[in-house]
């Protein structure tokens, strides 16, 4: 190191000049900040990018409001609760494409679109951060009410917004695969879907069984909770987004999917010019394609007889129906020998699907669709989930 | 200066200074116990993660959360290992190629840090096309962010070689590959094994961040499951602890292996250095 | 996107340094050889772009993508991106502002922290070391356990999200800057050149001017080498602290938003502005370090 032992003038002007770059940097920045704030919070109610409006002013009231009054009566309407959440920035949602019913049901009642980002636990709810929180009947709802391991014990104290009663429901799981591995392999879709079908009918007819499975097959969720998820799926799975009664497993319900569709249509914000075009143009035969299921009955011999699935999320009751047909041979007596890949990564099934490295993919519709507006060409070939499993659930005083 | 009674008094400190840590964190969580309703998912206190290690729950059919955490940790460990042998390969590889080649140092050496700087996100689904299998991919980015630290330290062994040394190959006529094995090689393994030593910790961080992209096993998916409370939530805190000290190890790995594969080095190395590390030069 | 720098003990520290100086005084090629001196420069500058253009011609062409088995939809091509850059400026810009005061702040801050570390490792060298080693440990856990814990441990500093969220992010991004910092500050001051102290001792010097005459100058080049390794490493670490805040903002949200969505082409257009953002930053670091230690060496 060569230096020179006048050094320390040089260095005390480096020094400063360094930290008065960064320092008048960040003062453009700061300074700059406010006005990007609210120009996207009034951008906000056609934004994706849902940046929550912080509001000064309501947030005051309810910082105060430490006493019974917070929460909401249980008696309130859905609108005077919806509107209040929203009003104080205090809606949550994970984001990531499970937003759109929210925003939708936002939208019905004249609200910005916005949300907080919410954890995938319910420590924000929990901690009142989030007044009115996004949860899955047979997964968050079940943790806020119930008492064991990782349950935030609620019970009768909180009410939940169910999305198929505000009529915004948005399918969710499916079971989708390429068009062309269906072009090319129809008789292994169909032997799965069968065989898959027959699992689900299994799982929801025996739910206890069905969780032990699941839990037997890697899945850590603990079993009490298994039991609760297997029991709140099973309606997902046998009821319609109108509260009737399905009993053909997986159907593919054309009315739902098109609410499904024109909803993703008004809900999903796509940046990409040539992706939003796309969308807009999109229709159900873009993104569905029943034949498979219908005839799955005569399916012939499978082409690919080793095939994969990959879940939406972490292996849990939620996917019952693969795991136990998987379990009770089912898969392996229509010739398929069946590896189920559990999701929850940030590599999405969408794209594990697309990119070959998956066969079959258990996704929610409204992915589906922003996938194929972005240049895939995924296609659904059965809809196990016949309604809305998303609510928002908020405290009763 | 006694070597022996620094490195005890040393130790001391450190011990002085874990044990302030401890009770930083201990004060931390006794604040939350009490102001929180789930203060294990906050900050749990110290003797509850302890606890959890030795509980003998089974957190899934067949497994307590200390056995998930060490079944996934050989995963991930595993992957690790590949990725940072791979890693250091090319980065080897590629410093020497940019010794030999003054045009390839000028281009490669800039696109290094900015494929540095492209989020793993971004790359993986790229490497993913190309594979077509999470594992490879995972191995593959694992190794793409472990290279850096090997390439641009062993590029630094080459050039601290003094210029005498290498006018004196000259003057003996020696040939390019002879120069190679016979002085630069030898005389840049110190800077390489700097160069794993500062990459070895970052490519079990890396092997974690990687498990991340997509379910199956591995310390990542545990720590993200866990985060999504499908498992106990101390299976994400014995992660924590977990990657911190294999982190550590896998440093003190590389210092052992440096010491086996080079102990006259080693040896010439400590005296030099040993000094300068806790105080000034005697 | 983990601790790029991750642990660097003293010891690499002194060799990383002795590399760049090595580097950047290059010994074989005298100043007074001005012109070779330019040319050289040039080169330094011209290979690189060169070689970049070219990748994007192949790029788009297509060319690229048939190499690596890629479709131009996991790798979308320069044009559509630059299109949706163009079409989208003002969120983008908006999202990149977001992320750079929380690169710049936790680099600010973690820096200083660092430095006032490394001088307090220096003065009580006995206490000082062993702080080191622990700070240094840090390094070793993940970004992403890091971030959701201190994302939870905010929580309760501000009932705005925004503003809780912004302080969890720049913490993360403070603890991965200080500890690099913290390292090689220490080693600036201890590290100083073989009998420069004893001289200074020769003279009576007291020890405030030691420390502000011999250590302090010396430790400006070890500022800088930890410098070289937080900048980049500052604006990952932002990216990836706003994938766990609460709220939804910042380019590294967006990227992860787009990739799950499956909207490659919007992702790489924020991809490209992460990139360009940590480009700038070590752009001015290498300008500042440039022009104030030329006549240091």
């Amino acid at each position: 190191m060569k230096k020179t032992s006048k050094g320390k003038s040089i260095n005390l002007v480096a020094l400063a000049t360094v930290c008065a770059l960064t320092l008048s940097l960040l003062a453009g920045c700061t300074g700059g900040a406010p006005a990007a704030a609210s120009a996207s919070a009034e951008a906000s109610s056609e934004s994706v990018a849902a940046t929550a409006a912080p509001e000064a002013s309501s947030t005051e009231p309810s910082a105060s409001a430490e006493a019974a009054g917070m929460y909401y009566d249980a008696a309130a309407t859905v609108e005077s609760i919806v509107k209040d959440a929203a009003g104080k920035g205090m809606v949550g949602n994970w984001g990531l494409g499970n937003e759109y019913e929210i925003q939708a049901l936002l939208s019905k009642y004249v609200q910005p679109t916005t949300f907080l980002s919410q954890a995938f636990d319910m420590d924000g709810f929990d901690d009142d951060s989030i007044l009115l929180a996004s949860a899955m009947t047979y997964n968050e709802l079940g943790l806020v009410k119930n008492s064991y391991d990782g349950g935030y014990k609620y019970g009768d104290k909180v009410k939940a917004i169910d999305m198929n009663d505000e009529g915004v429901a948005m399918l969710e799981d499916n079971i989708f695969c390429t068009e062309a591995f269906a072009k090319a392999n129809p008789n292994t879709v169909k032997a799965f879907l069968a065989a898959s079908m027959k699992g689900w009918k299994y799982a929801c007819e025996n739910p206890e069984e069905a969780a032990q499975i699941v839990f037997k097959n890697g899945s850590s969720v603990s079993s009490e909770h298994q039991a609760y998820m297997a029991s709140e799926v099973k309606k997902l799975v046998e009821t319609d987004t109108k509260g009737a009664t399905v009993t053909e497993y997986g159907k593919l319900d054309d009315a739902a999917l098109q609410q499904t569709l024109d909803l993703a249509k008004k809900y999903i914000m796509l940046k990409d010019s040539v992706a939003a075009d796309k969308l807009k143009a999109m229709t159900l035969d873009d993104i569905r394609d029943a034949s498979y299921l219908a005839g799955s009955s005569s399916a012939g011999t499978p082409e690919k007889s080793s095939v994969s699935i990959q879940l939406k999320w972490l292996p849990q009751a939620q996917f019952m129906g693969y795991y136990v047909a998987l379990d009770k041979g089912f898969y392996k007596e229509s010739g398929l020998d069946v590896k189920i890949v559990p999701g929850g990564g940030d590599i999405s099934e969408t794209t594990a699907v697309y990119s070959g490295q998956v066969d079959f993919g258990v996704t929610w519709v409204s992915n589906l669709i922003a996938a194929n507006a972005g240049g895939m060409t995924l296609t659904e070939v059965a809809q196990v989930f016949q309604r809305s499993g998303l609510v928002l659930v908020h405290k009763v005083n | 200066m006694e070597p022996n009674r620094k490195q005890d008094s040393n130790r001391l400190a450190t011990f002085v200074w874990v044990l302030a840590l401890i009770l930083i964190w201990e004060l931390g969580a006794t604040l939350v116990a009490q102001t929180k309703r789930t203060p294990e998912n906050v900050l749990p206190h110290l003797y509850q993660i302890v606890e959890s290690v030795f509980s003998t729950k089974l957190v899934n059919g067949s497994q307590t959360a200390f056995q998930i955490v060490l079944a996934n940790a050989g995963i991930t460990l595993a992957r690790a290992g590949i990725g940072f042998m791979l890693g250091a390969a090319i980065g080897f590889l590629l410093a020497l190629l940019m010794n030999l080649m003054k045009t390839v140092e000028k281009i490669a050496f800039p696109y290094l840090m900015i494929i540095q700087m492209i989020p793993i996100l971004g790359m993986a689904p790229i490497v993913l096309a190309v594979t077509k299998d999470i594992d490879k991919s995972r191995v593959i980015i694992a190794a793409i962010l472990t290279f850096y630290p090997v390439a641009t330290n062993t590029l630094a062994g080459f050039k601290a070689v003094p210029g005498e040394k290498l006018e004196l190959m000259h003057v003996i006529a020696a040939s390019k590959f002879e120069i190679y094995r016979k002085l630069l090689i030898p005389s840049c393994i110190p800077y390489f094994f700097t160069g794993l030593k500062v990459s070895a910790p970052m490519a079990i961080t890396a092997s974690i961040l990687v498990d991340t992209l997509q379910g199956g096993g591995g310390l990542g998916t545990m720590l993200s499951q866990s985060l999504k409370h499908a498992m106990t939530i101390y299976v994400f805190w014995q992660i924590v602890f977990l990657s911190a000290i294999v982190g550590i190890l896998s440093y003190h790995l590389m210092s052992v292996i440096e010491k086996l594969a080079a102990p006259h080095r080693w040896a010439r190395k400590v005296k030099l250095d040993e000094p300068a590390q806790l105080d000034e030069p005697a | 996107m983990n601790l790029r720098s991750s642990m660097n003990p003293p010891e690499e520290i002194s060799v990383r340094i002795a590399a760049t100086q090595q580097d950047v005084s290059n010994p074989e090629a005298p100043a007074a050889d001005r012109r070779r001196f330019d040319a050289e420069n040039l080169t330094t500058l011209l290979y690189p772009i060169v070689f970049g253009v070219l990748i994007l011609i192949l790029w788009q062409t297509q060319v690229l993508h048939r190499i690596l088995g890629a479709d131009t939809f996991t790798l979308p091509l320069p044009g559509r991106i630059l299109t949706i850059i163009a079409d989208n400026a003002p969120e983008i810009l908006m999202n990149a502002r977001a992320t750079a005061i929380v690169a710049l702040t936790g680099l600010l801050f973690g820096s200083m922290l660092g430095y006032l570390l490394g001088v307090i490792a220096a003065v009580f060298p006995k206490w000082g070391i062993g702080g080191l080693t622990v700070v240094s440990a840090f390094n070793a856990i993940p970004i992403i356990a890091v971030a959701p814990i201190l994302n939870n441990l905010t929580k309760d500093f501000s009932r705005d999200a925004d503003t809780r969220s912004m302080l969890a992010k720049i913490l993360v991004v403070t603890l991965m800057t200080m500890v690099v910092m913290s390292i090689n500050a220490y080693r600036g001051l201890t590290e100083l050149k073989p009998y420069s102290e004893d001289l200074m001792k020769s003279y009576a010097a007291r020890r405030t001017d030691v420390f502000f005459k011999l250590r302090v100058p010396n430790s400006v080049p070890f500022l800088f080498t930890a410098l070289r390794v937080s900048v980049p490493g500052s604006v990952i670490c932002a990216l990836v602290s706003e994938y766990f805040a609460e709220y939804i903002v910042g380019v590294g949200r967006q990227i992860r938003e787009n990739i799950v969505l499956a909207q490659y082409a919007t992702a790489w257009a924020y991809i490209l502005t992460a990139c360009l953002m940590g480009i700038l930053l070590y752009a001015i670091l290498l300008a500042a370090e440039g022009s104030l230690l030329k006549g240091r060496r």
